[in-house]
């Protein structure tokens, strides 16, 4: 890997660390056997208790004669022995001990002795269900690894680590089943990961971005979760997972555009429920893009199409309003982009607060005042309300964004300029791709074996197949069953 | 490839720019809901429109402006320097004529500018009025606007009552249809806020030629509409009788050919509304729906003669006669055969129910 | 230059159901009802049937000629002309494809104009217009078959919508059958052949298909599918209008739509309209893609070089039709072309690479 520092040996390394007041080199004898020997660690990085109670006692007391010997006196599961010098710095700043002794620098050994300090396993907050387990991930890898391995406790779980970035040394696992999934889609992954050339990686979001197939698309290309009941599932069926260290999000991929608007939830409740709310949210969708471009591409231009009851109403709500229809509607929509921008950076409590401000103050004040018509006012309110459905929140900013341009194009033709803008959109999302596999799928390429798990949830016996989309090794979740004898009404 | 993005970017935002098109926001504009064309004298006519005011919470209120011309567009350019916002004809709903218009000039060079505008829809609905569109166009009628008024007018009353199915696309139909003739309904104002379809106007070359009256178009819409509904009362000699048409369908039979002879069966599907006599007994509905027959059968007739004699034919007896007719031959239809053929009525009625007393 | 496309750009082959299908209905869907009644009346019906086959019988001739050359058009010209004159021949339809795409943009915008925007400028929008067309192209050729696709699934909402009209329509029009001679009938059929032609574009993305033997289903069924639209649509427009009515209407199709009145909207024509962009389309697309990648197997110029100039150029040509007349002479003259190119040009290739064919394979055998 690339490297910024260039005197990386041995001896400047303990000078360097020597800089750093967290640095200790303790040096203590052994009585019995005669040796005297070096600990050197961070000491923000390891548990001194373990040393205490666990490594000192063992080395000064037990029968410590040489290096070897370690591994029979100290009780800690993680010694390594070692003679390779590129290692130490790795991992000393993994919070493992250094132990020499004194007068053997060729060998020395690791006592594992990691301080861990991070938050419990707590309530999915982005992600919340009421239904189905409350568990998320949490900042830590191996916990996050450790949720999953009690999901899936087959030895065919495949945990492969990678090491990225230059200063951040971010530990990244790719996760996946092995004999489901594709090895092309682990290829690209792993590939991609080992591409990555970037010095702090603090989040998987880095890695989102980073590992995109097209970095210049609003659209998130890799779904992300912080559920580990959504993981599991998706390994399941195929797909590959990324778990980053220091990020409560890991990463699934290949996905498609549909499985952005696929709450978790919806398979905890009955498929025809579950199917009924992702239409809702559909609509929801689409609605939330439209209906404000839609208002003033009629308003401006096809005056015609507004039915005849409708349109005093909306003359008598526009009379008194200086403003065009377009001014007058991205006056709304930045107020709404405002008070969510505002409300998401304020701790909770402020937050409703701004809310209530917003919502209610400034939205009957522009009315009265005449700035703003209080039909387009529900038409905003509702296209907002609307584009928090989604059960993604990457989607939803996406969303918010494409509303704009939508807007813009509707100002300069009408409908007609809505049909262009969406034809861009269109073709946008059929160009696209999730780690080489069409984003837009099972629309196009039109596949009707995949639409059994997108727009609608089939009941579980009929999701036998396996997405087609990720061409898994195993198609099958489940042997096919016996096709059972028709039975009539009151057979046993 | 940066560079190729920019020139992109900035040719479609030109495009954008320079492309825009002249807007028509709905409240910088004066939208037109009715028309109204007078008789003034053989070249010139007076016409009227009727442009809704909208008021918040409050019912929308009626200004007319008028103006002579000769057609259509001259007339609303005129009107146009009147107006504070330019005119558009998109929500067009009624196009009003007047009795004496329409029998002196006809309205087809009235028409000819509606169906060509790609503004206005099909469908708008064409009337007579009788007496003067502009006096009519000027009252304060329901809560809704004068057009929305009228135009709500014609529509339950196609719906549910006597008027046979209008508006600008059946008229077209009708008009360009060989062996056809249109037919529009006739209006009049009542009272100050009171409108009333008086019945409907026959036309033969877009000019009036005959009237049927309220009391006959429970019979027109009979022969003319191929399902219809609508109330008629029958007179036995124990009472009286509404009875209300809820299914009814016609068929014509081309039974006879030289001379030609026509049958047209009528099946009409009944309930009893109300009857003024002292008891509904089997017999009493028995004898309803032979008067009703009866009834059917001779003031249907009498329209049909009526139009056999003033050579037009708003049923479409020619166009009927033509689908059973291969290479026919309109002319020798007008000049001969129309005026001798022979046409038969045959009801058929049924009454299944008659209210919810015995 | 060979035919060899790798698998991976590729389109399955029930997409090229689509693909005919959406080449077949753009503008000329919007008024064909007129044109075929001007000559054989209300039983114009049987002539788009007549057609209907004709179209048939023709596709079976170029999956014929496709299999043998296994390439295409350009192998197919190269077998039998030989290299130099099938070049040569072949570069005609480079012209062809760019005439094609003029006539489709300029008709569309044609009806915008008349119908929407009268003031909508020629140029800017059909700059914008290309700029979205060559964004697809430029996603290759699997991409160009996805907005086949949606071009036909997100408007299919609107062939239900007519359905609305049957309450105004009086299909006693149709009657009687048989009305007119059957030379009547043929006539409106060649006029109905003008409608329904773009499936030659088979010609040009044939080696684009995976497993071409089964697209064969596809592609006929997308000519069926195009066939019963067009008798759908003729039958209701036949009932709606009585047959004077009928001439006097350019757009019969969008006149329907006037008296559609939903709930929610007064008039559809206006969103009828802006939809019908997506239905032309793909056919933009196709065309300029056809065109480009003609240019690339004869005169091996990148695509992304060919499809921005003959864009422009196309652009050009677009902005200089000016009144309805001169786009009615372009129209008139693209219509004859493509018709004499499918009903004379391609049985007469047919016949000569049957011919090539023997003659070849009585070279190998002495």
């Amino acid at each position: 890997m690339f490297n910024f520092f260039k005197n990386s040996e041995k001896e400047s390394l303990d000078k360097i660390l020597a800089k750093s007041a967290d640095f200790k080199c303790l040096e203590y004898y052994n009585n019995k056997s005669n040796i005297s020997f070096t600990l050197k660690f961070l000491a923000t990085l390891v548990d001194e208790k373990t040393i205490q109670d666990s490594v000192l006692p063992y080395l000064l007391e037990g029968n410590f004669k040489q290096i070897e010997d370690v591994k029979q006196i100290v009780p800690l599961p993680d010694i390594k022995l070692s003679e390779d010098i590129s290692q130490i710095e790795d991992m000393i700043f993994n919070g493992s001990v250094l132990l020499t002794v004194n007068g053997k620098d060729n060998k020395f050994c690791f006592l594992g002795a990691k301080k861990e300090i991070g938050r419990n396993i707590s309530l999915p907050e982005v992600e919340f269900s009421v239904i189905g387990p409350k568990e998320s991930f949490v900042e830590s890898l191996d916990q996050n690894l450790n949720l999953i391995r009690k999901r899936i406790p087959v030895k065919e779980l495949v945990i492969e680590k990678k090491t990225v970035g230059t200063l951040s040394k971010t530990k990244v696992a790719i996760l996946y089943i092995d004999g489901i999934t594709n090895t092309e889609n682990v290829n690209t992954v792993r590939q991609r990961i080992e591409g990555i050339e970037f010095d702090e990686i603090t989040d998987s979001s880095y890695i989102v971005q980073i590992i995109s197939d097209n970095q210049n698309s609003p659209f998130p290309q890799l779904l992300d979760t912080e559920r580990p009941d959504r993981i599991s599932a998706i390994l399941a069926e195929g797909k590959v997972a990324i778990f980053v260290d220091g990020s409560p999000h890991a990463l699934i991929g290949p996905t498609t555009l549909v499985e952005f608007f696929s709450s978790f939830e919806d398979y905890y409740l009955n498929w025809i429920l579950s199917s009924f709310f992702r239409l809702i949210r559909l609509f929801a969708v689409v609605f939330s893009i439209l209906v404000t471009p839609v208002y003033v591409a009629t308003l401006s231009y096809h005056y015609e199409l507004i039915p005849q009851d409708l349109m005093s109403t909306l003359v008598a709500s526009r009379r008194a309003i200086p403003f065009p229809p377009i001014l007058e509607a991205l006056f709304l929509e930045l107020t709404i982009e405002l008070l969510r921008e505002a409300g998401a950076r304020l701790p909770t409590k402020v937050g409703q607060t701004i809310g209530i401000v917003g919502g209610i103050v400034i939205g009957t004040a522009s009315v009265e005042a005449g700035l703003t018509s209080n039909i387009l006012l529900i038409f905003i309110a509702l296209a907002a309300l609307a584009s928090f459905t989604t059960p993604v929140y990457r989607i939803g900013n996406t969303i918010r964004l494409l509303r704009f341009p939508f807007l813009l194009f509707a100002e300069v033709w009408g409908l007609l300029g809505i049909i262009v803008c969406f034809c861009f959109l269109l073709t946008h999302l059929i160009r696209l791709t999730s780690l080489g596999r069409p984003y837009l799928e099972p629309l196009y390429p039109p596949r009707m074996q995949d639409l059994k798990d997108a727009f609608i949830r089939l009941s579980f016996d009929k999701q036998r197949k396996r997405p087609f989309l990720l061409n898994t090794k195993e198609p099958y979740r489940f042997p096919k069953k016996a096709k059972k004898e028709k039975k009539d009404i009151e057979d046993e | 490839m940066r560079r190729t993005l920019k020139l992109i970017a900035s040719v479609f935002l030109a495009s954008i720019l320079n492309g825009c098109v002249q807007k028509e926001v709905l409240d910088d504009i004066t939208l037109i809901e009715g028309i109204g064309f007078d008789y003034i004298d053989s070249k010139n006519i007076l016409g009227t429109i009727v442009i809704p005011v909208y008021l918040p919470k409050q019912a929308p209120k009626n200004i007319t402006f008028s103006a002579k011309a000769e057609i259509k567009k001259s007339m609303l350019q005129d009107i146009q320097r009147q107006t504070a916002d330019p005119l558009v004809t998109g929500s067009l709903a009624v196009v009003l004529f007047s009795k004496t218009l329409t029998e002196k000039v006809g309205i087809l060079p009235l028409v000819d500018p509606f169906q060509r505008d790609p503004g206005v829809g099909s469908g708008l609905y064409l009337a007579v009025v009788d007496g003067e569109t502009k006096e009519l166009l000027g009252g304060n009628y329901g809560i809704r606007g004068n057009a929305t008024y009228i135009s709500n007018l014609m529509n339950h009353n196609i719906k549910n009552e006597d008027l046979p199915q209008t508006n600008l696309q059946w008229f077209l139909a009708d008009f360009y249809q060989e062996g056809k003739t249109p037919f529009i309904p006739q209006i009049k104002q009542i009272g100050k806020d009171k409108l009333k379809i008086t019945g409907i106007s026959l036309l033969k070359y877009g000019k009036m030629v005959d009237f049927i009256e309220a009391e006959d178009m429970f019979f027109f819409k009979l022969l003319v509409d191929k399902y219809s509904e609508g109330l008629h009362r029958v007179k036995i000699e124990s009472g009286e009788a509404a009875v209300r048409s809820i299914r009814s369908s016609h068929n014509f039979e081309l039974t006879k050919r030289n001379p030609m002879e026509i049958t047209i069966h009528i099946k009409v599907d009944g309930i009893i509304n109300e009857f003024t006599g002292q008891e509904l007994t089997p017999k009493n509905i028995q004898e309803l729906k032979q008067q009703f027959s009866k009834d059917i059968q001779k003031e249907s007739l009498k329209l049909v003669q009526r139009f056999i004699g003033k050579q037009i034919d708003p049923i479409g007896i020619g166009h009927y006669v033509k689908t059973q007719t291969r290479n026919f031959d309109f002319n020798n239809w007008r000049e001969n055969q129309y005026k001798d053929i022979v046409v038969k009525i045959k009801p058929d009625v049924k009454i299944s129910e008659s209210g919810v007393i015995e | 230059m060979n035919a060899n496309v790798p698998d991976s750009k590729k389109i399955s082959p029930f997409l090229v159901f689509f693909l005919i299908h959406t080449m077949q209905t753009g503008v000329g869907i919007l008024g064909f009802q007129r044109f075929i009644a001007k000559t054989a009346g209300y039983d114009a019906w049987m002539s788009i049937i007549l057609s209907g086959l004709v179209v048939h019988i023709l596709l079976w001739m170029m999956f014929k000629m496709l299999k043998i050359a296994n390439g295409d058009m350009t192998s197919i010209h190269t077998l039998i002309l030989g290299k130099k004159i099938g070049k040569i021949l072949s570069s005609l339809f480079i012209l062809y494809f760019s005439l094609y795409t003029v006539t489709i943009l300029r008709s569309y915008i044609e009806v915008i104009q008349v119908w929407m925007f009268p003031e909508l400028k020629t140029f800017w929008f059909a700059l914008a217009f290309l700029i979205l067309v060559i964004y697809i192209v430029f996603g290759g050729f699997r991409t160009v078959a996805g907005i086949a696709f949606f071009s036909i699934v997100l408007p299919f909402y609107i062939a239900v919508l007519f359905i609305i009209t049957i309450q105004y329509s009086d299909f006693t029009n149709l009657l009687p059958i048989f009305d007119h001679s059957v030379k009547e009938i043929l006539l409106g059929s060649r006029d109905m052949t003008f409608t329904v032609l773009g499936f030659e574009t088979l010609l040009f993305f044939y080696p684009f298909i995976q497993n071409p033997e089964k697209s064969k289903k596809w592609a006929h069924l997308g000519a069926l599918y195009t066939t019963m639209i067009c008798i759908y649509l003729a039958i209701l427009a036949f009932g709606f209008f009585s047959e004077a009515q009928l001439q006097k209407n350019l757009w019969p199709t969008l006149t329907m739509w006037k008296i559609i009145k939903l709930p929610f909207v007064e008039r559809f024509e206006y969103i009828g309209i802006a939809n019908w962009g997506i239905v032309i389309l793909p056919n933009l697309c196709i065309c300029l893609w056809c065109a480009s990648r003609l240019a690339k197997r004869i005169f091996s110029i990148r695509q992304k070089t060919s499809i921005p100039v003959i864009a422009t150029l196309c652009l050009i040509a677009t902005s200089l039709l000016s009144t309805r007349d001169q786009i009615n002479i372009v129209t008139d003259f693209t219509a004859k072309v493509g018709f004499y190119f499918n009903t004379i040009y391609i049985p007469l290739l047919f016949a000569g690479t049957l011919i090539a064919k023997k003659v070849r394979n009585r070279e190998t055998h002495s």
